[in-house]
């Protein structure tokens, strides 16, 4: 998936709001956003809804991308705004239920996957704070570099590295992870 | 060269990041229509940014067509008894010309409605 191609697309967007053009990038782009959100949220259908709703954005803003870094790290970015907006969204509205006396039935989607599907890796993440699964997945599963997560968490470039650095004695402390090369 | 520094830095891994790299990774996720599903949203909401002008024009029209008329009617009765002063052969010759207000201000917003409509078909 080469930049420069993601780039002559964009150019085709803004000049012209070619949707075809765009349909074209959400092609090439959605397993990785996917990937992302469902990595971060823990539930496929919410998160294949903020990935539609982080195109939908990426849509509105693209005039704003000045092609500086990669594409898909400014989508990460995007799907990341869209992710903490959702939190903070359900977290109102759980809020406004426990006003009114109700249980509040959306929780604060806390990182929870069904009992019977609990992989490695969501016990991996199930130890890390929102922010450094955040920042783990997007270095170690979508292979952003360190200044292109400064970016998209709005973060010092220093900072991410401590959050990596944490997470990943959070993880090793957790488990025993020497074992998983062994098989 | 500063930032090749960093990013050769960035590339020597050790055992863990690996193994860790190794665990978060994921088989892609088919595309299953997706993006199709995506694109409409976009062209829907692009149908929608176009109509929009056009659909409020009419309506803000529809809506201001009355108080419209009533203040046109005004300020043509203000205008003629502003002419009193003026020659009666003059009055009478020019007001003959002068075609029904409202029906030109009516005429005038469905002219802009058709012109941007037309313009929203055309793109």
């Amino acid at each position: 998936m080469s930049n420069s191609e993601d780039h002559q697309l964009v150019a085709r967007i803004v000049t012209d709001q070619d949707t075809a053009a765009f349909g074209e990038l959400v092609r090439r782009h959605q397993s990785q956003v996917r990937n992302f959100l469902r990595k971060l949220t823990g539930d496929i259908a919410l998160a294949d809804d903020l990935s539609q709703d982080c195109f939908m954005h990426a849509w509105d803003k693209i005039q704003g991308f000045s092609g500086r870094g990669s594409f898909i790290g400014w989508l990460l970015k995007i799907a990341y705004t869209t992710f903490l907006q959702s939190k903070r969204k359900s977290k109102r509205y759980a809020e406004i239920l426990d006003e009114v006396g109700h249980v509040a039935v959306a929780e604060s989607r806390a990182y929870a996957v069904q009992a019977d599907e609990v992989t490695d890796l969501d016990k991996l993440l199930a130890v890390l704070t929102e922010e450094e699964r955040a920042i783990m997945v997007m270095s170690y599963a979508c292979g952003l570099s360190h200044r292109e997560i400064s970016e998209a968490t709005a973060m010092p470039v220093g900072s991410v590295k401590s959050v990596i650095f944490r997470g990943k004695e959070k993880i090793r402390t957790s488990f025993d992870i020497k074992d998983h090369q062994h098989g | 060269m500063t930032s090749k520094i960093i990013n050769m830095a960035e590339r020597i891994k050790d055992a863990d990041d690996r193994l860790l790299e190794s665990m978060f990774e994921s088989a892609p996720i088919a595309d299953d229509g997706f993006s199709v599903r995506v694109v409409k949203r976009v062209r829907r909401k692009l149908w929608l940014q176009r109509l929009a002008l056009p659909v409020a024009a009419i309506v803000g029209g529809i809506f201001a067509i009355k108080p419209l008329a009533d203040l046109v009617t005004v300020m043509a009765n203000l205008s003629f008894s502003v002419t009193s002063l003026v020659p009666e052969e003059l009055v009478t010759a020019t007001a003959g010309l002068i075609p029904q207000a409202p029906f030109v201000v009516l005429g005038a917003m469905l002219l802009a409605a058709c012109l941007l409509g037309l313009r929203a078909i055309e793109d």
